[in-house]
């Protein structure tokens, strides 16, 4: 079953005078428990089309489907809907509410979606676990180090239990053990089932998924299957 | 409903965050919130003391008061021009409740036992305690039967009764004028002063004693005519002075032997000239509050553009436009609320502080207090609701990359 479906999605916005076409016309359909890495140069669009995959962008032209409902023409208050509970996102940046605790950021997907108190308690504690960090639920992100923050960020793209998790980078801002956990963790959350799509730079942390989608240009320029090791 | 709460305690822990920005921002709406609450007060003060005033003069009287008539060579004769049928014809007048008849000497010295006093007596009809708004303090007032058959009976203001008996009931009591011994019947409720005169230094006897045994004739100075309402009293002068130039067969040449006035035109006067000091005052007040607005709207604007990669994470984990908007604007409205509050408390501190030292009748009224916090709110929610909506509207792309 197709998870995300993309049909000649194109994007091109104005930056002062200059149109830029982001993206020229990509299509490809991503099926539930893929990893897939999205790899390219800075500029070769990958990132534009994780905004379109994660609904915080539309395509200029083309369809987008998640879990076969068409995202192209929803409304922002929709698409917002959608986020909260079908996708995760894992930024480079871990992109944490600095003030609020690790139970807090994890909790936020789940005050969105108007879950009552107990089931987002419940919840939490469980996503946190699962990423090894329920120690540190009371934790605030200063008190954290990258690789556990970037646990947190991914407890908190799980806690919905989405469709798809978005990761830009994930492993980006980390030194090579702290990468080497957060991969572990996402090979982890694939194994159990999740479908990723991994927005990445760097062959070595593309090898880990289990398909590569090259981008260049604007345009899908290579879908390779790797072997499942 | 969890959304809204959880909504609060975010406003909540921004504010606290940033707590000293939050205060001096809140500070405009607590002056101007101040500000209205002790005008509102200091003016419903004035407004209460005019009603006052007016309560103890009688409300929407006429004063019709005969004029010395100076006749060609400057010999002036009587001013007591005011006859029994100018009366009776004033009564019958379409727009008149009620008259009373009344005759006034002034600086007169009256006495019982050992003691006496310089006062101003009143001979009057029973109507006058209607007209004027009598009431006995103790004892009674003047009655029909009293009047019709000229008993040699009083009522005393407080200030001789308290001069003329002190320490005393002076019901029953004798008191003199000249050689005529009257007897206490009941002493005035208070009325305390009007524009520096004591309403209280008064004594009141029978019209017709008056006129049969102190003053001769049948004529007085002066009548108290009642209208219906305060839109007449303009017409009734009108027609008084039409009627009694009628009845007292006055020329054209000739000047009015009388004069009528209402009686509460110079506190309505002082009234209006305070009022426009109010409408300063409020504007200043109103004037405040608008700064304080800005003032939020300023801070609110600052705290979108800090917090723009805050609200692209939320949008990233589903917050839509609307709860962004709910939270910023339950953030002004925090702030504004705050700011109302302690207004309406430095508002009553400071009408406490007029009313003591420039002594001023102040009235803080409920519904004021309600209004100027009404007021605060709103102040939030307006100019809240722009930053806020600037939040919501904010493209979560954009705002995610903001550093």
């Amino acid at each position: 079953m197709s998870v995300l479906e993309l049909e000649d999605v194109t994007k091109s916005y104005r930056t002062g005078d200059v149109l830029v076409q982001a993206l020229r016309g990509v299509s490809f359909d991503v099926t539930e428990g893929e990893f897939v890495a999205i790899m390219g140069e800075s500029g070769s669009g990958k990132t534009t089309l994780l905004g379109i995959l994660g609904c915080l962008d539309r395509p200029t032209t083309g369809f987008y489907r998640l879990v076969g409902e068409d995202m192209t023409h929803l409304s922002e208050a929709h698409r917002a809907k959608v986020r909260g509970l079908r996708i995760g996102f894992v930024f480079q940046a871990y992109n944490l509410l600095p003030r609020a605790t690790a139970a807090k950021n994890v909790e936020l997907p789940l005050i969105y979606a108007g879950l009552p108190a107990r089931e987002r308690r419940e919840r939490v504690l469980e996503a946190l676990a699962a990423v090894g960090l329920a120690d540190r639920a009371g934790h605030r992100p200063n008190q954290l180090s990258g690789g556990q923050q970037q646990r947190v960020a991914i407890a908190r793209a799980l806690v919905s239990r989405p469709s798809v998790l978005l990761t830009d980078e994930p492993t980006g801002n980390l030194d090579s053990a702290s990468a080497e956990e957060v991969l572990v963790l996402l090979e982890h959350v694939h194994a159990e089932g999740s479908t990723i799509v991994m927005v990445t730079h760097s062959q070595e942390v593309a090898q880990r998924a289990s398909r590569i989608l090259r981008v260049a240009d604007g345009l899908l320029v290579a879908d390779e299957l790797l072997a499942v090791r | 409903m969890t959304a809204t709460l959880e909504q609060f305690r975010i406003a909540l822990e921004a504010l606290r965050a940033n707590w000293f920005r939050a205060m001096l921002t809140a500070l405009g709406v607590v002056i101007g919130v101040a500000s209205l609450v002790a005008v509102t007060a200091v003016s419903a003060g004035a407004q209460k003391e005019v009603g006052d005033s007016i309560r103890r003069l009688g409300a929407n009287v006429v004063l019709v008061d005969g004029e010395f008539i100076t006749i060609g060579t400057g010999q002036s004769a009587t001013e007591r021009t005011i006859t029994p049928e100018d009366v009776a014809a004033i009564a019958k007048l379409p727009t008149v409740t009620a008259v009373a008849q009344h005759q006034d000497i002034e600086s007169l010295t009256v006495s019982a036992g050992r003691n006496h006093t310089v006062t101003r007596l009143f001979g009057i009809t029973t109507p006058y305690a209607d007209i004027y708004n009598q009431a006995a303090g103790s004892g009674r007032l003047l009655s029909a039967a009293d009047v019709d058959f000229g008993r040699t009976v009083m009522v005393l203001g407080t200030g001789p009764a308290a001069k003329l008996f002190p320490g005393q009931n002076p019901i029953g009591k004798t008191v003199r004028v000249g050689s005529h011994e009257f007897e206490v019947i009941g002493v005035q409720a208070r009325k305390g002063k009007l524009s520096g005169e004591s309403l209280d230094n008064r004594i009141f006897v029978p019209l017709p004693i008056v006129l049969r045994v102190l003053l001769g004739g049948t004529t007085t100075k002066s009548v108290g005519v009642r209208v219906h309402s305060e839109q007449d009293i303009e017409t009734t002068m009108d027609a008084i002075t039409e009627l009694l130039r009628r009845q007292h067969n006055l020329p054209a040449s000739y000047a009015d032997d009388f004069s009528t006035e209402d009686q509460a035109q110079f506190v309505k006067e002082a009234q209006k000239a305070s009022g426009t000091f109010r409408l300063l005052t409020f504007a200043l007040g109103g004037i405040a509050l608008l700064v304080g607005g800005i003032g939020i709207m300023n801070m609110m604007l600052v705290s979108v553009r800090e917090r723009t990669r805050e609200i692209g994470i939320r949008k990233s984990v589903g917050a839509d436009p609307r709860a962004v908007q709910t939270q910023f604007l339950i953030e002004a409205i925090v702030l504004s609320t705050a700011g109302g509050i302690a207004g309406l408390l430095a508002g009553i501190v400071t009408t406490r502080l007029i009313g003591t030292f420039a002594h001023w009748q102040t009235l803080v009224a409920p519904r004021s207090l309600v209004l100027a916090f009404a007021v605060a709110v709103s102040v939030g929610l307006f100019f809240g609701f722009y930053p806020a909506r600037r939040a919501a509207r904010l493209d979560p792309i954009a705002a995610l990359r903001y550093e």
